[in-house]
């Protein structure tokens, strides 16, 4: 199967402005809804074709909506990854999504994707959302947000990585390491939907605008 | 270090407020100095609750968030149009570093008492309003009588901004009702 990888060129500050203000409020989506948007290819940081139909586990897939700029990324990126790692040792799928229009923020661009996923130790595709679709299907707002599935691709998981980002040694509750635990364990899923602050996702205009 | 309590960050903020006047981007009659007072969402809400204002816009932002940093301008525009009808405007940073808040505000010559997040994310957002997924920037606009009227996510400008301010003057002494997005 061949795949197209979609692209846009950089866009004028006017047309990011007018798609920033005039695109509709996201809705994402409801526990238990099908994985979205699988087959869409992107470009993984080693320059190949992905989709998140190739990155599903046998028990299960996690999707995460991240980015380089952004402070709460940062914070948490060493417990994702640490918790993304693991998850693939335990049949779940783990993929890494960056759905930011570059010109919005340059660190967020390809290459440094590249060198954020070489320097930070990710074992899991890194992908680039080059017409935010992906973003747009989920409802995904804002980074981290973190859609676990389970082995049917049925969402289970929807929201933050832990109850802390600036103090790891305070965390007093493991969200999405839970979860992934739950579902690699064919458990249901302790604490199904949480929510933190986070970078607003600045989405590429969509096609038919 | 111990922690005020959610009623005595209330006080805090409120004194805070009333002992600076003119501040949050209207030209003030008695300039005073920039100070990020640390509230929880009650905090926030009491404020808006409190008498004295036509509408309360609340911003939440981030010093290194693009689109909030773009749309302050346009608030900050607005509270100086508004400043004599009644208008108040809160911003709120969510900012890890209170410097770098500090140093955004500064640069667009605000002064006076603004806001600082103190308080866990979960609760902070489920109490603001359970519809926000958490993305910044976040704007909440209520009546007179601190009752939501509007409230969206996401980079605005200065006639949507207007447009819910005058909603929500309006609609100052109606029924409760909440802008659908």
């Amino acid at each position: 199967m061949s795949l197209r990888i979609a692209r846009t060129p950089p866009l004028a500050a006017g047309l990011l402005l007018a798609a920033t203000l005039s695109a509709p409020p996201a809705r994402a989506l409801d526990l238990g809804a099908p994985l979205p948007a699988r087959t869409v290819a992107m470009r993984n940081v080693d320059g190949r074709p992905v989709t998140i139909a190739a990155t599903r586990g046998a028990k299960g897939t996690l999707v995460l909506f991240t980015c380089n700029h952004c402070p709460w990324v940062r914070a948490w990126e060493e417990r994702f990854v640490r918790i993304g790692n693991e998850a693939r040792t335990r049949g779940i799928g783990m993929i890494a999504i960056n759905s930011n229009d570059p010109s919005a923020y340059p660190e967020d661009a390809f290459d440094a994707m590249q060198e954020r996923a070489k320097s930070h130790g990710y074992r899991f595709p890194y992908a680039e959302d080059a017409t935010s679709e992906v973003a747009r299907a989920f409802g995904a707002t804002h980074t981290p947000e973190a859609y676990l599935f389970d082995a049917g691709g049925r969402l289970v998981y929807h929201g933050t990585v832990d109850d802390d980002a600036r103090h790891p040694d305070q965390v007093r509750q493991h969200f999405l390491a839970d979860a992934v635990a739950a579902v690699a364990q064919g458990r249901a899923v302790p604490v199904a939907e949480t929510k933190a602050l986070g970078c607003g996702i600045v989405l590429r205009p969509a096609a038919q605008e | 270090m111990v922690r005020p309590s959610g009623r005595a960050r209330v006080g805090l903020a409120l004194l805070a407020l009333l002992a600076l006047p003119g501040a949050l981007g209207g030209p003030p009659r008695h300039p005073a100095p920039l100070t990020l007072v640390p509230v929880t969402a009650r905090d926030v809400l009491s404020l808006a609750r409190r008498p004295g204002a036509a509408a309360t816009l609340v911003n939440v932002w981030a010093s290194w968030c693009v689109p909030c940093r773009q749309e302050l301008p346009e608030l900050l525009r607005l509270a100086r149009d508004y400043r004599g009808r009644g208008l108040r405007l809160a911003l709120v940073s969510a900012d890890f570093d209170s410097a770098a808040a500090r140093a955004c505000l500064v640069g667009l010559g605000v002064n006076g008492a603004n806001f600082l997040k103190a308080e866990d994310d979960m609760p902070f957002i489920a109490t603001l309003e359970p519809r926000w997924s958490g993305g910044l920037p976040a704007t909440f606009v209520y009546d007179r009588a601190g009752r939501l009227v509007s409230f969206w996510e996401g980079r605005s400008d200065y006639a949507r901004f207007e447009q819910a301010v005058r909603q929500a003057m309006d609609r100052g002494s109606g029924p409760k009702t909440r802008e659908k997005t």
